[in-house]
């Protein structure tokens, strides 16, 4: 745009040389003729009325890119030099030289109007260069626009399938949670149900079982109690027992020598009130401190304690020394 | 526990008589079976009824006899005054009557003099419970050895009781210092093992110290300041007979006899200054040294077989006890570890336990026994500075020397090995020191 502006003022520049050139070429002329007034100067704005009026004719069907407003005040001077002039200048030329003067200033219009004519050629070259360019450009613009417009159109294409597709997971993913939701519930419902069954089961199972025991218990009643009896003799001779041992433990004053590994075996003889009558050794590897200490110990233990109801007194007793550490 | 007795319907009277029926031949015919296992530890009640006397020097045997018994721990008296009588022969003694006494045991006996002015000495050991005679035996000897024949009636009783053999009629050496300032003196005695029927057997202005037994109780080597400097002595306690076997440079002390009675163990310190252990062969004077420690090392033992020498040494610091080898060479092993003074090692004859002094927190010293195979350490003593415990030939007591109180002179005691009963000696005269339990005497 720039290149072109200083085209633009380069013509001017250089048509205002022109016009000024001729100007002084005018005025020399004039000068030298009759040295008329400052017929130049009216002449420039001739000139320029000329190329606004030839402008606005020949060019009337092209819209004028940038409407330089000159003012119309140039028009008058250009057709007839004013009388005004005329008692101060020299005097009124001879008809030669009116006609070299006409000739000289037909000559110069002439020369005028090729400059104008050129300066128009340029100036509606520039024109058109101009308005290709603009039109260029407008294109270019056109274009991108077009471009734009269609990539946003590509764009807003692009966005609208994208929020389809999001809509339609959106919707794919409610559609699948729900049926999660759905699938959960039914198998809760079905653990439930499950859970509900093994509990009637299970109930039902052990009052069977209670059923099964509580008969059970019934039809063995008889021997229950059978057991029960002889376990309770036999508790009772294991109680006696160990009464026995530890009150014979506790008479034993072991000697030093009743280390393990001595062994001894009494044959102990009772009578019916527990009194201990007879001890005789038998099988023994202990010493005699060894045999006096077991022998004095159930001869101290006497009487042993009663059995139990029913339980005889056993006649004789086997006891075994059988140290430990 | 008895079962409580429900309502009896027919079905269980006739199950329980048909188990009672089942029991009563079970019963006729194996026996009722008892195993016994354990038992008490409790002393066995004795009646020591006084014997039958000639007049004697008054000698009390029953007296003496009771004394050994109770004070060995293992046994109880009855007191004369709650005997049902004084039977001196079996056909006397109402069983019946001893026995409600709570006496498992009863002792009589009489004294009875003999051709060659001797007396003979006769017990029976009575079994009140099933009115048995346990043993009867008879000891002779002059009246001046009556006590020692009680005590031989002391010891047979005790072996048939206890089962192991009585150590009341042995012997034991000390020292002890009697007088003061320039009448002060240092005596050897020779006692019996109840601290009666003392013998002086060397006297010394000099100090006198750590008399040791030969093992056949012939002997007793000791350390003797005689000649200013320490040095190590034999002596025949029969007769008297001294010989001085090592008056080496330095410390020349603590002598032990091997087992076999043919070399000593010698703590000699030379010119370096550390008191080292060394084997001294009587027969030909070779000695072999066996510690090498740039430290203490002091007062050995022998172990009963003779394979080791146990000694004291501080070479960790403090006193500890350590063992070698008797021959010399290898390595000491450290055996105590409890408390940080364990000194004056002594073995018991069957080698299982060691007894020593140790000295506890509160800076008491106090006799305490090793088990040597379990590592087992029981302190046995109570008093504020017991020394050189020595085992009786038994094993089943310790004699040791104590000082009852800050200024109060040392006397000897006993305890038994498992702590429970301890006993005081005689008091002697003066301040009694390193007490040495001889030998049994056959």
């Amino acid at each position: 745009m720039s290149e072109s502006a200083r085209d633009r003022w380069l013509s001017i520049g250089m048509s205002v040389l022109l016009h000024g050139s001729l100007i002084v070429l005018l005025a020399l002329g004039w000068w030298h003729l009759r040295k008329p007034a400052p017929a130049p100067t009216l002449s420039i704005n001739a000139t320029v009325v000329d190329a606004r009026t030839l402008k606005g004719v020949g060019t009337a069907s092209t819209p004028a890119p940038e409407p330089k407003p000159t003012p119309p005040q140039a028009q008058p001077a250009q057709s007839v030099p004013t009388p005004a002039v005329q008692p101060e200048g020299p005097p009124p030329p001879t008809p030669e030289e009116l006609a070299m003067r006409q000739q000289a200033a037909q000559e110069e219009a002439e020369h005028e109007a090729e400059a104008q004519k050129q300066l128009l050629a340029r100036q509606q070259a520039e024109q058109a260069r101009d308005d290709a360019q603009r039109k260029a450009e407008a294109a270019a613009a056109e274009q991108a626009a077009q471009a734009k417009q269609a990539e946003a159109a590509t764009a807003a294409k692009k966005r609208a399938q994208a929020q389809k597709l999001a809509e339609e997971r959106k919707k794919a993913e409610a559609k699948k949670l729900a049926e999660q939701k759905k699938l959960a519930e039914q198998k809760r419902l079905a653990a439930e149900r499950k859970l509900a069954e093994e509990k009637r089961l299970a109930e039902q199972r052990a009052a069977e079982d209670r059923a099964a025991r509580v008969a059970e218990l019934q039809q063995s009643l008889q021997e229950e109690e059978r057991a029960q009896a002889a376990q309770a003799a036999s508790g009772a001779l294991a109680s006696w027992q160990s009464v026995i041992t530890s009150r014979i433990e506790h008479a034993w004053i072991r000697p030093p020598t009743a280390q393990p590994g001595i062994e001894c075996v009494l044959n102990v003889s009772l009578v019916p009130d527990g009194s201990v009558t007879g001890v005789s050794i038998g099988q023994c590897n202990g010493d005699d401190a060894v045999r006096q200490s077991i022998q004095t110990a159930v001869y101290n233990a006497s009487p042993l304690p009663p059995p139990p109801d029913g339980v005889p007194f056993p006649r004789e007793l086997i006891i075994t020394f059988k140290p430990t550490n | 526990m008895k079962p409580t007795p429900r309502t009896a319907s027919p079905l269980r009277t006739c199950v329980l008589l048909l188990t009672a029926a089942w029991l009563a031949v079970a019963a006729a015919r194996a026996q009722l079976q008892i195993q016994i296992t354990s038992g008490v530890t409790n002393p066995v009640p004795i009646a020591i009824v006084p014997f039958a006397e000639a007049p004697t020097d008054g000698t009390d045997v029953a007296d003496v006899v009771q004394h050994d018994l109770v004070g060995s721990g293992r046994f109880t008296a009855l007191a004369r005054n709650r005997m049902p009588g004084t039977p001196t022969q079996p056909s006397d003694v109402k069983f019946a009557d001893w026995k409600a006494t709570g006496s498992d045991y009863m002792v009589i006996g009489q004294v009875t003099p003999i051709a060659g002015g001797q007396l003979a000495v006769d017990f029976d050991l009575l079994n009140t419970l099933t009115g048995q005679s346990v043993t009867r035996q008879r000891f002779v000897g002059t009246a001046a050895a009556l006590r020692n024949a009680a005590h031989k009636v002391s010891d047979a009783i005790y072996q048939v009781i206890t089962g192991i053999p009585g150590a009341f009629a042995t012997r034991i050496a000390y020292v002890a210092v009697v007088g003061e300032g320039a009448d002060q003196r240092f005596q050897l005695v020779i006692a019996d093992a109840d601290g009666y029927n003392q013998h002086l057997i060397l006297e010394s202005r000099f100090p006198l110290m750590s008399p040791a037994w030969s093992p056949d109780g012939k002997w007793l080597a000791y350390v003797s300041f005689e000649s200013h400097l320490s040095a190590v002595y034999v002596q025949r306690v029969q007769t008297g007979q001294r010989t001085m076997v090592s008056e080496r440079a330095g410390i020349n002390g603590a002598p032990a006899w091997s087992p076999d009675g043919r070399k000593l163990a010698i703590t000699l310190s030379g010119d370096s200054g550390h008191p080292q252990i060394y084997v001294l062969d009587l027969s030909n004077q070779h000695l072999t040294r066996i510690t090498d420690a740039p430290a203490i090392n002091t007062e050995a033992a022998w172990s009963p077989d003779g394979r080791y020498i146990y000694f004291t040494s501080d070479r960790a610091g403090a006193p500890q006890i350590y063992r070698i080898s008797a021959n010399g060479g290898g390595n000491p092993e450290r055996i105590t570890f409890t408390d940080d003074y364990n000194a004056g090692p002594h073995l018991s004859p069957d080698g299982k336990l060691l007894a020593m002094v140790t000295r506890d927190d509160g800076g008491n010293y106090r006799i305490a026994v090793q088990n040597l195979a379990t590592g087992d350490f029981k302190v046995l003593t109570h008093g504020r500075l017991d020394q050189s415990p020595s085992f009786a030939p038994n094993g089943a007591s310790i004699m040791y020397a104590e000082r009852p109180g800050a200024g109060e002179a040392g006397i000897l005691a006993t305890i038994s090995v498992d702590g429970l009963t301890g006993l005081s000696l005689k008091p002697t005269q003066g301040e009694v020191r390193d007490p040495a339990w001889g030998p049994f005497i056959h």
